[in-house]
């Protein structure tokens, strides 16, 4: 293609208002649901700066960044901005960001707290650096300016300058908060962290070591990047398995060593990532191979946690035996029960998968709701409370094992939820490419045409429901030995729906997108304990961020990355329409690319 | 000898309206039959009930001594009858060779004990799979080999059409149904459809009945024309007799002339 004609033209000054406008409502926003004052008690570089802060600068000059970037107009036509006015845009954006936040700290100082309960003396203090409030405000603006200006300025920089400097600086903020996961690996290993870490932050002499490494590392990346991907292009398929064998490898040796270095509580949030990632494995065969949307996916984890309550728990109604009942163990151990907890969640993923065989898409998942619905309905209901026990749940069931005396030590568990993991991972892996796995991929492509291929879609349909179901019970199985008693609160739709977005954020149909979705979405919140008052807020924002940026997920599978961008795609299958002329092919689509290529 | 197809009586409606009326059809083994008629003429239905994706209402379907009537699609599949559609219809997201693999569902039986231990004959069946499901797409040149590996839906059209006749193959079918193969494609990748469905015959043995709306097409490949027209048949015999047929004429050239005059 020929090279692209750019124009070069100042920011016109009402887009410099109008990001500044936006960027000064987030700040405002963030100030007023208090995720700015409570996240001031994090330190990200002790002494220098607070999370809270920090947020606010980093509004101020993305504000200048995005205003100096490349834009194009109505007509496509890419256009730059000079240093001047990207430096001058900058400022104004910023400067109106600030005057949104000192009109802020205005109002906080002379109207006594009213609905907005976050917005106090503290965040005054915050907002005008302890000056009084007109002054504080001044120096918002100012300040704020200075800020924005820079992001402009960091906009136009070359990028073999600009995304060492950017990574560095997302680096240092991902260091700090990694503090409580990383400080006691430090200390078990017996390693000084002292010059890395201080009070809950990075201390100055970390962050300037880890901007320095993490730009570095960018820096070669980018200047090596090309090489490396051309040598990796040219491996051979042998090479890139082997490659891919390693790097597998060295996962689960991470995996397997992390939670004797982390401790106990950051091992008990890894148990119940591992849990997540069980469940999503399950529904992935549902939902990402075959394409069934089953939004009542709760009901195969209720059944896995209550068919080994009431098969372990010494409080089960199966214990008439008084002795028994003094030996602590109830009608059977937890391994004699997990095959009998399999079996049942089969014959219960059949049974609900019968009635919806007939039913696609939309419909099934508002049918496969309301059978999540009524599972968690029965184990509340009176009827059937002699044998679940009802509202109040089965108690008394063993960990697991057993000698593992009194405490439930999540390490052990920890141990167990991964071998099962890694059997159900192995399990997808070997279906998804095998002729189960292309009766499902065809299923969920165009049932009709599979089934005129020869795929009984009946067999398939419930194949893929029993297969999701002796996963995910396994997740149930776990749940119930791990916290020892169960309630039926535990099942409600919200662990559907979590599933869910655990394969939508780590992409539909991808082995490793489940892993990495159920730690974003249940590691996360639970150790970075600032954030859960605000995880909610947080994760929506986040949602809806990956949906737009990257639909297809974190990891996706190479399908789903297709199917999404088919823009891009269309671009490329364009050029190489054009590059092989000599095969006729038939232009039928309007390409999306006018120009003729010279 | 019996026909490898035969259809009695056939009938389906719609709403009240019959798309396929009281139609006798057959095909003999081994012959090429083309089904023509104007558009709403009732081709499409005729290929749909036979293989299954709509229930008759009334008549008999016999099929290589089986009655089909009632039967699945997948079923009647396995059977031996492959079709194509009037609308491509690929899985567009799975690869060119994926796709071909598919159609071989049919013809082998690995469940899911064997694809998660890789038990030995389950590896071997998947090997054989895939390579008659490349040895297919040799059938056609060198093109789709050559894109074993891109999605389908990145193909270009005609190539498309190609893929989904051998996804058909793949099924290793007696009986053939191709609904209008040749629509939206140039004159010479018609002459390639008239040759290709000319091998198929000669080199697989396979019966082919087509719907086409090409006249010369459906001169240089047909045995026998059958005309639908209203769901009823209008004529049948060969290319000479029908064009000539009045009914025919009117119902269907008579009207394309009406039209371009």
């Amino acid at each position: 293609m020929s090279a692209i004609p750019v124009a070069v033209q100042p920011v016109p000054m009402g887009r410099s208002v109008r990001i500044g406008l936006i960027a000064g409502a987030v700040s405002v926003y963030l100030c007023a649901v208090g995720i700015v004052g409570g996240f001031e008690g994090r330190n990200v570089v002790t002494g220098v700066v607070r999370l809270g802060r920090a947020m606010l600068i980093l509004v101020a000059v993305a504000a200048g960044y995005a205003l100096a970037r490349p834009r194009r107009d109505e007509s496509g036509q890419l256009i730059r901005t000079p240093l001047g006015s990207a430096v001058a845009g900058g400022a104004t954006a910023g400067a109106v960001t600030g005057a949104a936040l000192g009109a802020l700290l205005l109002f906080i100082d002379n109207v006594e707290q009213g609905v907005f309960v976050a917005l106090g003396r503290g965040l005054a203090e915050l907002l005008s650096l302890g000056q009084s409030a007109p002054v504080g405000a001044l120096l918002l603006v100012i300040g704020t300016a200075a800020l924005g200006a820079i992001g402009g300025g960091l906009a136009l920089l070359p990028a073999t300058l600009r995304r060492p400097l950017l990574v560095g600086v997302a680096a240092v903020i991902g260091m700090s908060l990694a503090e409580p996961l990383l400080s006691p690996i430090f200390s078990e290993l017996n390693l000084e962290s002292g010059w890395l870490f201080e009070s809950g932050g990075l201390a100055v002499t970390g962050a300037v070591v880890v901007f320095l490494v993490a730009a570095g590392i960018s820096y070669l990346r980018a200047r090596e990047g090309t090489a490396v991907r051309d040598r990796l292009a040219r491996l051979p398929t042998a090479g890139l398995t082997s490659l891919r064998i390693v790097g597998v490898l060295v996962v689960l040796a991470i995996l397997a060593v992390l939670p004797l270095l982390v401790g106990g509580f950051v091992s008990l949030v890894l148990t119940f990532v591992g849990l997540y990632v069980l469940l999503g494995l399950g529904l992935n065969i549902v939902v990402g191979y075959a394409g069934l949307l089953d939004l009542g996916y709760v009901a195969f984890f209720a059944v896995g946690a209550y068919t080994t309550a009431v098969l372990t728990s010494t409080e089960s109604f199966l214990v008439t035996d008084e002795a028994t009942r003094f030996a602590e163990a109830g009608a059977m151990g937890f391994w004699l029960a997990l095959p009998i907890v399999v079996v049942v969640a089969v014959i219960i993923g059949l049974l609900i998968g019968a009635p919806v065989l007939r039913l696609r898409g939309d419909y099934l998942a508002i049918v496969t709701l309301g059978f999540g619905e009524i599972v968690r309905t029965l184990v509340l209901s009176d009827w059937l409370s002699p044998w679940l026990g009802g509202a109040q749940g089965v108690i008394q069931i063993p960990p697991v094992p057993p000698e593992a005396a009194d405490f439930r030590d999540p390490q052990r568990l920890y141990y167990l939820i991964l071998f099962f993991s890694l059997v159900a991972a192995y399990i997808s892996y070997r279906l998804a490419d095998s002729r189960v796995g292309r009766a499902w991929a065809a299923m969920r492509e165009d049932e009709p045409v599979a089934e005129a291929m020869g795929v009984s879609v009946i067999k398939y349909k419930l194949l893929a429901f029993a297969m999701g179901a002796a996963i995910g019970c396994l997740g149930g199985a776990f749940f119930a030995t791990l916290l020892g008693s169960i309630f039926p609160a535990s099942f409600s739709l919200q662990v559907s729906i979590n599933v869910l977005a655990v394969l939508v954020l780590g992409g539909m149909g991808s082995i490793p997108g489940v892993l990495v979705g159920s730690f974003v979405l249940v590691g996360l919140p639970e150790l970075l304990r600032e954030f859960r008052e605000f995880r909610l807020l947080i994760f929506g924002a986040v949602l809806v961020a990956i949906m737009i940026l990257k639909p297809e997920g974190l990891l996706p599978n190479v399908r789903r990355r297709r199917e999404l961008h088919v823009e891009e795609l269309e671009e490329e299958q364009y050029e190489r329409r054009v590059g092989d002329e000599e095969t006729g092919a038939p232009v039928l689509k309007a390409s999306p690319n006018p120009e003729p290529p010279s | 000898m019996s026909p490898l197809l035969e259809t009695q009586n056939l009938s389906k409606s719609f709403g009240g309206l019959a798309a396929v009326d009281e139609v006798d059809f057959h095909a003999d083994a081994g012959e090429i039959v083309s089904v023509i008629g104007p558009n709403g003429a009732g081709k499409t239905t005729l290929f749909n009930i036979v293989t299954g994706f709509y229930e008759h209402e009334r008549g008999r379907i016999t099929f290589d001594g089986h009655n089909i009537a009632g039967m699945k699609p997948n079923q009647i599949t396995k059977l031996g009858i492959a079709r194509t559609f009037q609308a491509v219809r690929l899985f567009p997201n799975m690869t060119v060779l994926e796709n071909v693999m598919v159609g071989r569902h049919a013809r082998t039986r690995s469940g899911i004990t064997g694809a998660i231990l890789r038990l030995p004959w389950t590896v071997k069946e998947e090997r054989t799979t895939r390579e008659r499901a490349q040895e297919i797409l040799g059938f056609f040149g060198r093109g789709l080999r050559r894109r074993e590996e891109d999605m389908a839906g990145e193909l270009a059209y005609a190539d498309r059409r190609r893929l989904e006749i051998a996804r058909a193959m793949a099924t290793e079918p007696k009986l053939l149904l191709l609904d209008e193969p040749t629509a939206g494609m140039n004159k010479r990748e018609k002459d390639e459809i008239i040759e290709l469905v000319g091998r198929l015959r000669r080199e697989l043995g396979y019966t082919v009945v087509l719907i086409e709306h090409d006249m010369p097409v459906v001169k240089g490949v047909s045995d026998r024309v059958v005309a639908l027209d209203f769901g009823r048949k209008i004529a049948e015999g060969t290319y000479e007799d029908v064009s000539r047929n009045e009914r025919v004429i009117e119902a269907y050239l008579g009207k394309e002339h009406e039209e371009t005059a």
